[in-house]
């Protein structure tokens, strides 16, 4: 074997590791562990300059394994393994410590975070010892989409995609194109028509030669990874369907928070009680009437219902604020003399046009009155008083500490969104996570947003958080960017930490074969032995702990590798004692 | 002297080590005594690899993986728990304390559950004091 030569590279990350991690102490005592030829600090390792001078050391100083003690893995692994192909070295020649987002962000004591990035960093080198050049492995692309979810944001990224020519299945789990939009009458903050919008849309969508558009069909299973998916389409009574694509658009939206949940608002038990979509429903009409036919005069619009309250949803729904605006002026507009409440409890405008729509709205003789979210919530109860509007709403004014009583002949319950009940399917069927509000997880909120941790599989509008139309667009038309890039390459690199038997050690047990959720593991009846199909491995590595043999590796997790980084981990830490 | 226990733990790549990093992007504290290595699923966690973090002087050894259900892998969370629950027999009968051993679920999401764990499970084996074992077999060994 040829000698090992190992450079490791300890980053500042500014001050956020350097603070709390004293880098210079780490890098002088790792320079000494058997194996390191040299060891540097610097304030930022992914920067170029830092890129740099790990492939300069390669170069120079004949580096054949490299470490870098950073951030999280999963933001710069890749970054760093480029940088090593770049100069020559083979990508998984590299490891990585986290010593930012597991070590100097979540401690305060800086003997003890140094002592830890230590551990860890004296684990990697023992673990990239034993790491081995792997071959990258290509894939052809299949250049056809799937979207699932005909709203706005998947009809959006459907007709982008089909615009630049490539082949679009469009999967609709209702019975017509549009989501949650058809609902809507205006848009804010322009008070554009949503329906007219939305037909020219729908028109483009169901028209264009590229879109195939599947309604009442729901997606249960997909199979494959990037560039080489499949499903079978379940659509009622009709006989399924098999597609074949090569990405994924996730665009399934979300639905309206279920008024019922907060009782202090009687949604359900009084009639002049609605909903905000039942509300743009009756302005889609133009007519606006209470339940017993009559024109109300006093109209109360209550917003955060089911947002922004521990005890329901704690995210702010983010539209409902200028939707109820919207609201306000198409009721000025409507009924000139009615008297309209506006009950906020905080008026969050943010956005292009947005605080506009707030200033000119609230110059329309709308009474606007502050109440508190989290401590107490109005109360609204019918009224005694025959001739009295039916209802009352009591709730102390937030500004002033005074108690009100607002009369109404309606209320408008600006209702939050929440995710749809069958997230959970969606994300197992296409192996994406969902976070603790249940929205679909994006692979970085910042640098990678519409993309997942699953390759190939995009996010987009409000299945990611709740978001207005503008906002989705954007995302449907990023995400489509992405795939259009992939199909244009043709070919990506997948993954190569598949499994791989090592046939004179196997023992023909078949063990693994069980426990392969791919079905990716074979017998071999003439040989006897087990075999991988590379292509369906995941790379889980559960086979690899089965094993009684120790026939299967799971490459770059293999057994001699995580054992070493154990024991890198916990010799350093007993030397130090 | 001072104990300071040294707590090994594997995290599946996908929903632990996301929620562990999550801990760090919140910035949520808890005690410095863990030490992460990262596995693709929980699936991959051998015995060999529990054993071995005892053997080199782990006070304790965490196995996080996704929740039932949410596994990336379809079910390697599942065969991690069959296997677990087998070793906290077998090390007992080693002579190793059970609760020294922990599984748990931990989703992306989940970066304050995360720091919580790490508190309690650092508390726990605080309580039960330094693991003998490493010192037990080193002696065998001679």
């Amino acid at each position: 074997m040829e000698e090992v030569r190992i450079g490791v590279y300890v980053c500042w990350c500014g001050t956020n590791i350097a603070k709390m991690v004293d880098v210079e102490d780490v890098t002088r005592k790792i320079g000494a562990l058997p194996g390191v030829v040299i060891s540097k600090n610097y304030k930022y390792m992914c920067s170029d300059p830092g890129q740099e001078l790990i492939a300069n050391d390669i170069r120079e100083h004949k580096l054949n394994r490299v470490v870098v003690a950073a951030c999280s893995p999963r933001i710069h692994e890749l970054t760093f393994r480029k940088a090593l192909e770049k100069a020559g070295l083979n990508a998984y020649l590299f490891e990585m410590a986290n010593i930012r987002e597991q070590d100097s962000w979540v401690h305060d004591n800086r003997e003890e975070a140094t002592r830890k990035a230590l551990d860890l960093v004296a684990a990697a080198i023992s673990r990239v010892r034993h790491h081995e050049p792997l071959d990258k492995r290509s894939v052809s692309i299949n250049s056809a989409t799937v979207v699932i979810g005909g709203g706005i944001a998947g009809m959006s990224a459907a007709l982008e995609i089909a615009n630049a020519g490539k082949q679009v299945y469009l999967i609709e789990k209702s019975d017509k194109l549009g989501g949650l939009v058809n609902h809507f009458d205006l848009t804010y903050p322009y008070l554009y028509d949503a329906g007219s919008m939305l037909e020219l849309l729908i028109r483009r969508t169901t028209c264009h030669p590229n879109v195939k558009v599947y309604l009442n069909t729901v997606i249960r299973e997909v199979h494959g990874f990037i560039g080489n998916f499949e499903t079978t389409l379940h659509a009622g009574t009709r006989k399924a369907e098999k597609l074949e694509f090569g990405n994924i658009i996730v665009a399934t939206g979300l639905k309206p928070f279920d008024a019922s949940r907060v009782h202090q608002y009687g949604y359900g038990r009084l009639p002049d009680v609605i909903t905000s979509v039942e509300f743009e429903n009756m302005l889609h009409t133009g007519e606006v009437l209470t339940k017993a036919g009559k024109i109300p005069q006093n109209i109360a619009i209550i917003h955060c219902v089911g947002s922004r309250n521990p005890g329901f949803h704690e995210y702010c729904s983010r539209t409902c604020c200028m939707v109820a605006l919207k609201f306000a002026n198409q009721l000025r507009s409507l009924l000139p003399d009615a008297n309209i409440y506006d009950l906020y409890a905080d008026m969050r405008a943010f956005g292009k046009g947005c605080e506009e729509l707030y200033t000119t709205t609230s110059r329309k003789k709308i009474t606007f009155m502050m109440f508190d979210q989290q401590e107490e919530l109005p109360q609204i109860i019918k009224s005694v008083v025959p001739d009295d509007p039916p209802m009352l709403i009591f709730f102390r004014e937030k500004i002033s500490g005074i108690g009100v009583e607002v009369p109404a002949d309606m209320v408008i319950l600006m209702v939050g969104v929440e995710a749809h009940p069958d997230v959970k399917e969606i994300a197992h069927a296409v192996g994406i996570s969902i976070c603790g509000n249940s929205f679909f997880i994006e692979k970085h909120p910042k640098l990678d947003p519409v993309a997942t941790t699953t390759g190939g599989v995009y996010i987009v509008g409000a299945c990611q958080g709740p978001k207005g139309i503008s906002d989705a667009v954007c995302q449907a038309k990023a995400a489509a960017a992405r795939v259009l890039g992939t199909i244009n390459q043709s070919s990506v690199h997948v993954e190569v930490t598949t499994a791989v038997v090592n046939e004179s050690l196997c023992c023909g047990c078949q063990t693994c074969n069980l426990v392969c959720p791919y079905t990716a593991i074979r017998f071999d009846k003439d040989k006897k032995v087990s075999y991988v199909n590379e292509v369906l491995c995941k790379g889980c590595g559960t086979c690899g702990s089965t094993c009684p043999t120790g026939a299967i590796r799971s490459k770059h997790f293999t057994d001699q590798q995580i054992l070493s980084q154990i024991d890198g981990l916990l010799t350093m830490a007993l030397k130090q004692e | 002297m001072e104990f300071k226990p040294t707590i090994v733990a594997f995290l599946c790549n996908w929903c632990s080590y996301t929620g562990a990093d999550l801990a760090g992007t919140s910035r949520v504290k808890y005690k410095p005594n863990v030490r992460i290595i990262r596995v693709m699923c929980s699936g991959r966690v051998d015995p060999t690899f529990i054993f071995k973090s005892f053997r080199e002087g782990a006070d304790g050894v965490l196995i996080c993986g996704c929740h039932p259900g949410d596994c990336h892998y379809q079910e390697g969370n599942y065969k991690c728990l069959r296997r677990y629950k087998l070793m906290k027999k077998y090390i007992e009968q080693m002579g190793i304390e059970s609760d020294r051993l922990k599984l748990e679920w931990i989703s992306a999401s989940e970066g304050k559950q995360f720091a919580e764990l790490i508190d309690s499970m650092t508390a726990r084996i605080l309580e039960l004091g330094p693991s003998k074992i490493k010192q037990v077999v080193d002696t065998l060994a001679v």
